[in-house]
């Protein structure tokens, strides 16, 4: 199974084995990292489980979509690169993946 | 039973899953609306069909109110209330995928908990003036003193429109929200789609960066937006946070009126606020929409047929006791009451207006009580509650006295 490692804020580093077929915020959700809302439960219109791809991994992921890319723009502390995490998809060519969090999703 | 409202049983539904439930009368409302229908879950089956308002069938149970709200392809948004029209063009919330998507991607950013954090301060400051008005008169008819203004305020503020604007909007609010009947709340809709297009009108010409602006001058499929659809995108934005907002702020108040230690466990412990909305919102769901079925197909057992409608009572999954315990106690501090409700929606379809919501509950809970702590609902007075399409409170007076000690 894919390995993804997650790296919040503050440092604190999260390793783990992503199911087949999930995205990137199922894999956080399944393994109960913490620092991913998805208010929206995984439809690009919330903006809350915004990450950062490490940039080794940006260019090797497909590009956003339109509606991705707008939601991106209304997320907190936005860079470069930016995602949301429940459309960027786990395949065996993500084995390895670096994310990291942002400090939070919703400004609280 | 002959009544204009009843028909024939279809020969498909089996005799043991016909019950005359009329979604808008369960018995009991009066007392608890959501008790009521709490009990329709505990005694009807988890699916069956009912031969009032034209005949429908109706799931009561978590897990088939999610599963439908996620398969779109059998349960279309094209007729979203029982009995209501079919799709109007450019209606977002009556379109499938993928088309929905080209629309709702105009509308989610301006909801993002950042872009609502930007609209605090009008909800606070409308929240804190009303409230200061209303305390001296130690008593008020809550839905049209507070519960109606705030989301159109609000509203006004989030589009860039004028603040002066409200004394033209609240009655046509009011229409929308507590028709006196069907003609009123047509009327109603009618003259906020004018009120809208005027509105879309002016941005064409002169654009802002507000939403109403970006709905003009969008694109769909590389072509302009159709200024119809632009209306109707925008009427919805106005409209969905009108009856739902209102609705779910009269269950919340009357909640607090009749239960004076819930209220004093968000004075003495104010971090509780955040936590109490969610589980508010669980305890108290709004909404029954419809889906209409598209393919002769089987659900949970029971053989559906194109072209029928099958009720989807969302605020009961916040209600069930197969996926939360003691679903009737309103407990602020439950965990994670967000995980056991689907008030909002689940799916492409999810309410954007989400993060809005959750903020003007949260600053009402904060500024109500630090105002007017300890009220009651008026003696010798009865909300007047109704079920439909958003389960409602009509009317509320609450009283409390203004030189407490």
């Amino acid at each position: 199974m894919p390995k993804i490692t997650f790296i919040e804020d503050d440092g604190t580093e999260h390793a783990v084995e992503a199911g087949a077929d999930a995205s990137v915020m199922q894999a956080a959700m399944d393994n109960l990292v913490p620092g991913i809302v998805a208010e929206c439960g995984g439809y690009a219109n919330c903006a809350t489980c915004h990450v950062y791809i490490d940039p080794a991994w940006a260019d090797k992921l497909p590009a956003p979509e339109e509606a991705e890319e707008v939601m991106i723009e209304a997320a907190f502390d936005v860079r470069p690169t930016s995602r949301l995490s429940c459309q960027v998809q786990v395949t065996e060519d993500t084995d390895g993946l670096i994310v990291r969090l942002p400090a939070s999703q919703t400004g609280a | 039973m002959t009544t204009s409202s009843t028909m024939d049983i279809p020969a498909h539904v089996p005799e043991d899953r016909v019950v005359d439930f009329d979604y808008l009368r369960p018995a009991g409302i009066n007392e608890d609306l959501h008790v009521a229908w709490k009990n329709a879950q505990d005694t009807l089956p988890d699916i069956f069909w009912t031969p009032r308002n034209g005949g429908h069938w109706v799931v009561t149970r978590a897990d088939a109110i999610k599963a439908i709200q996620l398969d779109h392809k059998r349960f279309s948004h094209a007729r979203l209330s029982i009995g209501g029209p079919y799709a109007r063009e450019g209606s977002v919330v009556q379109m499938d995928p993928p088309r929905h998507g080209s629309y709702r991607m105009l509308v989610s950013p301006t909801f993002s908990p950042k872009a609502v954090a930007a609209l605090e301060p009008i909800v606070r400051e409308t929240t804190v003036s009303i409230v200061e008005e209303l305390r001296p008169k130690g008593e008020c008819e809550f839905v049209g003193d507070f519960a109606q203004i705030v989301p159109v305020v609000v509203f006004l503020g989030t589009v860039d429109l004028p603040a002066e604007d409200r004394d033209y909007l609240l009655p046509l609010a009011e229409k929308v929200i507590r028709p006196r009947d069907r003609q009123e709340h047509h009327e109603g809709h009618t003259a906020l789609d004018e009120y809208v297009a005027r509105a879309l009108a002016a941005r064409a010409k002169q654009p802002g960066s507000d939403l109403l602006s970006k709905i003009v001058t969008a694109r769909i499929g590389g072509e302009p937006i159709a200024f119809e659809a632009a209306v109707a995108l925008s009427q919805v934005v106005l409209a969905a946070g009108l009856d739902t907002v209102a609705s779910i702020l009269g269950f919340v108040v009357r909640f607090l009126a009749l239960n004076p230690g819930h209220r004093q466990q968000l004075i003495d412990d104010a971090s509780l606020v955040p936590n109490a909305v969610e589980e508010l919102i669980r305890r108290h769901g709004l909404v029954n929409s419809a889906r209409l079925i598209t393919q002769d197909t089987e659900f949970q057992g029971m053989r559906l047929k194109e072209g029928e409608q099958i009720l989807v009572p969302n605020h009961l999954y916040g209600l069930d006791e197969r996926q939360v315990d003691n679903p009737l106690v309103v407990d602020f501090t439950r965990p994670h009451p967000e995980q056991h409700y689907a008030a909002f929606g689940n799916g492409p379809h999810r309410c954007p207006g989400s993060f809005l919501a959750k903020l003007e509950l949260t600053v009402f809970l904060q500024e109500w009580l630090a105002r007017i702590p300890d009220f009651a609902i008026k003696p010798g007075t009865t909300p007047r509650i109704a079920s439909g399409p958003v389960n409602t409170i009509q009317e509320l007076h609450l009283a409390w006295d203004t030189d407490p000690r």
